[in-house]
């Protein structure tokens, strides 16, 4: 479904309804340039989604092997199934992220199930944050993250290069700094 | 449009080399293996002084603040453990496990002390945190709002100092220095404030949450100004007593009174609980007609005056241009009478709204369309609530509200953007382009399939407006119209 060669160009995927064959986070594909994330990022995650699944099938097999109830044993299986299900889904999710700096502002979209669009004016940036976890560091990443006024702003972008990442937040505070207004 | 290195200059310890072009079209490319800076451009072993492209080296907090956040954090341990443990235990153990736990918490902040730094690059505060996690903060200094050394009482005790920085309608303290000592805090914060140069000369945003006359018992002689309208104390307590916790009173004091009748044996206890209960669902309404007894607003010149409260009169400033949101809401019960109420967000920042119920929210507590009308065309000039055209979402929004489909609504008007929601408690949002922070396209399964998505813009403080489920083409041509806009009106006030 999707298309790993080619993330940026390529719509993200299966948008049954979308008109006009657009993806359904590729708006105006004529003024905007995506730019994809690392897919070292699917390995964070994934080490991570089987941290998770490690922590939760030891609860629920220890369960099973001391109490013999039957539902832990299901549980078990959820837990298998789940992790799988979103094993599966990793790649296709890291490929969905995406960012692209345009003249006035930074948009970024990501999601595979509930699809998020965010647009933030450089000017109405606060602060930015980089950011990064062991796992992160370990594969060479990090996060920044733009901060607005508004609470629900939600421009964050994982799985960066570090060079990237300083440069876009060097850039991000340098047209905040250009563009700046009060509320 | 290019980031001009000069302003900012690259990040410290990283080398100045690599940073890009800035056209987006260098960027990202996934092939950059070898990059040679960890993210934060922060060297393995800190005390290196960052070398060229520097404005100065990194500066750790206070040598003493480790100490200072283990005590903190010694009581925060005595008050886990509380009484029972002690008793269980016995005291030696108690004394033993309180030394291990701080000891413990004071480890850990000598190695977070060791790992915080700040410096200032170019017109940018950074501040460095963390080992494993590891954050960086960019605060552009233009973006400061205030800067404040605060004195808690162990920081007093050892001559430390708190530093807080308050960046625009944040909400809460964005990184605090904790501690520094209080000559290198208030210099620092001489530093900062001059850097910051014109948002230190402006007017805080405090102000927009002055209270002029706390306690004082006779209401103001007069709002200055020209007095717009003042709210009736009759229509107030009516439309209280139109809210459903009142409506619902007498059903429940007859349900207390059947059970009263009918159980064999009540206890004192399950009555007075009810009766608590009851009481406490009351105080919403009870409050609401106390604090918004003898309402009256006025106007002067680029501000709105508020007067109102019975046992606690509060006289209250809103600078027009600081108003982020007007929400006009039509409760059920009120539709009878075609009451509504307004209320506004206004940005500020958190110490002026420590308590929050002198945050200035109201508009209008009760009253009519004509009048309600009549005061959003004061707040929002050209801006007339009883005639905007809202659009409703598409037909088939139908199968995800069967009933609300109707009251859905969403329409961009000269300067604001509207929507409204609701089936039973009808609420309109109108938000002005200029205040709109961010603007989001949401779209869950369940919309993919039907082709639609949630357009949100972004205000500071409250919610900011939501227009729900439109067809997804028109939702694009919103968020454009709405981020367009928004950019046209920031820019050309």
């Amino acid at each position: 479904m999707s298309t790993p060669g080619a993330p940026p160009p390529s719509g993200p995927d299966a948008s049954t309804a979308a008109p006009a064959g657009r993806g359904p986070l590729e708006p105006w594909p004529d003024t905007v340039n995506w730019q994809p994330i690392s897919t070292d990022l699917i390995w964070v995650e994934l080490i991570r989604l089987a941290i998770v699944v490690a922590i939760g099938l030891a609860v629920t097999a220890v369960g099973w092997a001391l109490s013999g109830q039957w539902l832990f044993g299901l549980a078990v299986a959820v837990v298998v199934v789940l992790g799988v299900w979103r094993a599966i889904a990793i790649g296709r999710a890291v490929r969905a992220w995406g960012y692209a700096e345009r003249e006035n502002d930074l948009l970024v979209r990501h999601g595979l199930l509930v699809r998020r669009l965010s647009i933030v004016p450089y000017s109405r940036m606060q602060f930015v944050d980089v950011s990064a976890g062991p796992l992160e560091r370990a594969f060479d990443l990090a996060t920044v993250q733009l901060h607005t006024a508004a609470a629900a702003s939600d421009a964050r972008v994982p799985g960066l290069r570090p060079t990237e990442a300083s440069r876009l937040r060097d850039r991000l505070t340098a047209l905040g700094e250009d563009r700046a207004e009060g509320l | 449009m290019s980031d001009g290195p000069s302003t900012s200059p690259p990040t410290g310890p990283t080398p100045p080399g690599p940073v890009l072009p800035a056209g987006p079209a260098a960027t990202g490319v996934p092939g950059t293996d070898a990059a040679p800076a960890d993210p934060f451009g922060a060297p393995e072993p800190w005390p290196a002084p960052p070398g060229g492209g520097e404005g100065e080296p990194r500066q750790r907090l206070h040598p003493l603040s480790p100490v200072l956040h283990g005590a903190k954090s010694l009581v925060v341990v005595i008050a886990g453990l509380s009484w029972s443990t002690l008793s269980r235990v016995g005291f030696g153990w108690f004394a033993a496990m309180v030394a291990v736990l701080a000891l413990g918490a004071t480890v850990l902040s000598v190695i977070s002390w060791y790992n915080t730094g700040y410096h200032v690059v170019g017109r940018e505060l950074r501040v460095y945190e963390g080992l494993l996690w590891r954050r960086t903060r960019a605060i552009p200094l233009e973006r400061l709002q205030a800067v404040e050394v605060v004195r808690p009482l162990l920081a007093q005790l050892t001559g430390l100092a708190e530093l807080r920085l308050e960046v625009v309608g944040g909400g809460k303290t964005e990184a605090p220095l904790a501690y520094l000592g209080v000559a290198d805090a208030a210099l620092l914060r001489e530093r900062l404030l001059a850097l910051a140069g014109r948002v230190a000369q402006l007017p805080a945003p405090g102000d927009a949450t002055a209270p002029v006359a706390p306690g004082a018992t006779a209401p103001p002689a007069a709002a200055p100004g020209r007095p717009l309208h003042a709210v009736r104390n009759q229509t107030l307590l009516i439309s209280q007593l139109l809210t459903p916790q009142a409506f619902l009173l007498p059903f429940g004091v007859a349900f207390v009174v059947v059970q009263f009748l009918t159980a064999e044996s009540w206890s004192f206890v399950a009555v007075a609980s009810t009766l608590t209960a009851m009481a406490g669902v009351l105080l919403q309404p009870i409050r609401r007609v106390l604090d918004d007894w003898n309402f009256r607003l006025a106007r002067d010149g680029g501000t709105l005056r508020v007067h109102n409260g019975l046992l606690e009169t509060r006289a209250q400033t809103v600078p027009l241009e600081r108003v982020q949101t007007v929400r006009a809401t039509w409760p059920l019960l009120w539709r009878m009478k075609g009451w509504l109420r307004l209320r506004l967000e206004v940005a500020g920042y958190s110490v002026a709204e420590a308590d929050d119920r002198s945050r200035p929210d109201r508009l209008l507590p009760v009253g009519d369309l004509p009048t309600a009308t009549m005061i959003v065309a004061e707040v929002l000039p050209g801006v007339r609530l009883d005639a905007l055209p809202l659009s409703p979402p598409p037909r088939r929004t139908r199968w995800l509200h069967p009933l609300g489909r109707a009251a859905f609504g969403a329409g961009l008007f000269e300067r604001v953007f509207a929507t409204r929601s609701g089936r039973l408690t009808r609420q309109l949002v109108i938000v002005p382009y200029a205040r709109i922070q961010s603007v989001r396209v949401v779209q869950g399964p369940i919309q993919r399939r039907l082709g639609l998505a949630t357009v949100h813009a972004d205000t500071a403080g409250g919610s900011g407006a939501t227009a729900q489920d439109r067809d997804l083409a028109e939702a694009w041509s919103l968020a454009a119209d709405l981020t367009e806009r928004a950019h046209q009106a920031r820019t050309q006030p």
